[in-house]
């Protein structure tokens, strides 16, 4: 997350979007969208195939024009302005790079375009080569590259022209996961190094978190939330959220009362407090979310509690994910750092702990 | 060993057909051709046995380069004419028809069941004085008397252009649909405008399907002959036609066998050339 989100005098708006729309034919891609995105960050639109998340991505671009609403790219209204005149360059998730021409020819198209010298376009694409670290495959054909390497040049023909804005199209989608977790970081320190506004668009979720300064949670055509990595995933805004966000514990409960800052419910057969005034009102069926990694089985934290029988142990290394099947037959995970305790023993009966303030409540 | 032996001659079981009919069809009559070029003749015209250069001799003669140069101006001309209408045909097909490319497609196949001499008679009725064209133009006004289209050059080349359009389209449009849409995206999204992004993206890349059209519609328009008779009222002889007459007019066939040889020889050249063509476009992927 950037410090700079907190400043108040917040950094420009590079991208806006004021209530677009995209219909094609019967469908609604994305229905009355505004967005506002600002200069310099790392703007993750996140959600599954067919939120709109790519389609949004392709407004901002130019290939499709918004059916209804405007664009706004560093303050000019670009609604009817074609792609090639926007201040915008891609990487596509297939890269799209040119098969006919070089790596170096490639990465200098957006230059020759402009009629810039020659001695100066090949200079810079040869300066965007080595920024990616492909300066000494110039001479090669996209064919003779591999997915990662026609990814990097990809990237290079994208930044070459200085664009201010970078759209990435689910750019490392192609990559295994390794080369993936290598390209993240690349592309985030490129990103804080040469200060261009990224916005990117993913339904890896752990990719979103890790990268992004914010994210918008898309579904259906409409955002979800808009919220830094650390707000979506510790105040999802709905069940929706916090359930595409990460892992989380869905368990049925029932309001009992509201007692001023905290909510009285009752859940996995016992009485539980809940923090914060969730509106909801007595008697209310509603669903109470925790993350498995805030489950505790140390009860010195917590005056809630419920018992619950170990019905299966996942070893994940680093992890421990254990699965309790509680009195009133809800399933609850529970995630523990592997400290090199005992594990333990399927079938045994133990007491977990739940902080009132992790524990958040969602309208059934 | 010996089940290689087996799927060997399975192999050649198969292809035994195809091979057999090639060579039956194909294979022999051009031998029979090739021979009868060094041939001699008696003064009635029968071949008689016999080996000569003198076949060949003759076709330097002025008369027979100024055929040559007919025959290759008139198919340099359909070849220009079909790739320039050609090209926008099949780019429309393939990028911008979207659910109606297949009939399209089938369009420009039709005519091919009907019997290539009616197809241009046809033409013949079409251009006519008393034709649909010039009773159109004098109706609506654009000119007075019905004018004489038949037997010119223009009704040539416009029964040519008709007769190889699709050998232009079909080879263009195989080139076209499997090129990624998203590489003019690219090239829109890096700033190049829609003509550019032609000049620099999609055209280099259909250039193979340009390459297999010029071909198409040039090898086979060297060797035609009954449309500039029909449309063109003959005026001006081309290879196909002076066979057609050595053969049965002037009884002349080793002459005119020497001609057909020659003919091949420039298709073959046209082949060749589109190869090593072919091959200097694919090295450039």
């Amino acid at each position: 997350m950037s410090p700079s989100l907190e400043e108040p005098s917040r950094p420009k708006a590079v991208v806006e979007l004021k209530g677009v729309e995209k219909r094609f034919a019967a469908f609604t891609a994305l229905r009355r969208m505004d967005l506002t995105i600002r200069e310099g960050e790392f703007f993750t639109l996140l959600g599954p195939s067919g939120c709109g998340k790519t389609t949004t991505l392709r407004l901002i671009a130019g290939f499709d024009l918004p059916s209804e609403g405007q664009i706004l790219i560093a303050g000019q209204d670009v609604s009817n302005i074609p792609a090639h005149l926007r201040p915008v360059h891609t990487v596509f998730q297939n890269y799209a790079l040119f098969p006919h021409m070089t790596v170096l020819d490639n990465v200098a198209f957006p230059l020759t375009v402009r009629r810039i010298g020659r001695a100066e376009r090949l200079e810079r694409a040869r300066a965007a080569l080595d920024l990616v670290q492909m300066g000494s495959f110039a001479a090669r054909k996209p064919s003779q590259l591999s997915g990662g390497q026609q990814q990097r040049v990809a990237l290079a023909r994208a930044l070459v022209n200085e664009p201010r804005v970078l759209l990435l199209d689910e750019p490392l989608g192609a990559l295994d996961l390794k080369l993936r977790k290598e390209m993240q970081a690349e592309l985030k320190a490129m990103q804080r190094r040469l200060g261009i506004t990224f916005v990117f668009v993913t339904h890896d979720q752990e990719e979103a978190l890790s990268m992004s300064d914010r994210i918008a949670l898309m579904k259906s055509g409409e955002i979800v939330q808009l919220d830094t990595p650390t707000g979506l995933y510790d105040r999802p805004a709905n069940a929706y959220v916090a359930d595409f966000i990460g892992e989380t514990n869905m368990i049925p409960a029932r309001v009992i009362s509201q007692e001023g800052d905290v909510t009285l419910v009752e859940a996995m057969g016992t009485r539980l407090r809940v923090s914060g005034n969730h509106g909801h009102v007595a008697g209310a069926e509603v669903q109470m979310a925790i993350r498995p990694e805030r489950v505790s089985d140390d009860m010195r934290e917590t005056e809630n509690s419920a018992e619950g029988v170990l019905a299966d142990v996942e070893f994940i290394g680093t992890d421990l994910r254990m699965v309790y099947r509680m009195t009133d037959g809800s399933r609850v995970v529970m995630r523990q750092q592997n400290s090199g305790r005992a594990v333990p023993q399927l079938g045994e009966t133990r007491r977990l702990g739940f902080r009132q303030q992790d524990l958040r409540l969602f309208g059934r | 060993m010996r089940r290689e032996r087996r799927e060997q001659l399975q192999t050649g079981l198969m292809l035994a057909p195809s091979v057999l009919l090639l060579a039956l069809f194909i294979l022999l009559p051009l031998c029979v051709v090739f021979a009868y070029s060094f041939a001699l003749r008696d003064p009635y015209g029968a071949v008689l046995p016999g080996f000569t250069l003198d076949n060949y001799r003759e076709l330097v003669q002025g008369v027979y380069l100024r055929v040559l140069m007919n025959s290759f101006s008139l198919a340099a001309w359909t070849t220009g004419l079909c790739l320039l209408i050609g090209y926008p045909v099949a780019y429309f097909i393939a990028f911008k028809a979207g659910r109606a490319a297949p009939a399209l497609l089938l369009l420009l196949l039709i005519p091919f069941w009907i019997n290539f001499l009616i197809r241009i008679s046809a033409w013949v009725v079409l251009l006519g004085r008393g034709g649909l064209i010039n009773k159109a133009l004098v109706f609506s006004g654009v000119i007075d008397e019905p004018i004489g289209m038949l037997g010119t050059v223009g009704a040539t080349l416009v029964g040519m252009v008709y007769a190889f359009l699709p050998m232009a389209v079909f080879p263009i449009y195989a080139a076209l649909t499997p090129i990624d849409r998203r590489l003019m995206e690219a090239g829109a999204d890096l700033g190049a405008g829609p003509a550019e992004t032609f000049a620099r993206v999609t055209l280099p890349l259909s250039l193979p399907g340009v390459l297999a059209a010029a071909l198409f519609v040039f090898v086979p328009s060297m060797g035609v002959f009954a449309i500039p008779v029909l449309l063109g009222g003959g005026k001006d002889i081309i290879l196909g036609n002076l066979i057609v007459q050595l053969f049965l007019e002037f009884r002349n066939i080793p002459v005119g066998a020497a001609v057909s040889i020659l003919l091949l020889g420039f298709s073959g050249l046209g082949i060749l050339l589109y190869m090593r063509a072919l091959r200097r476009v694919e090295a450039m992927k």
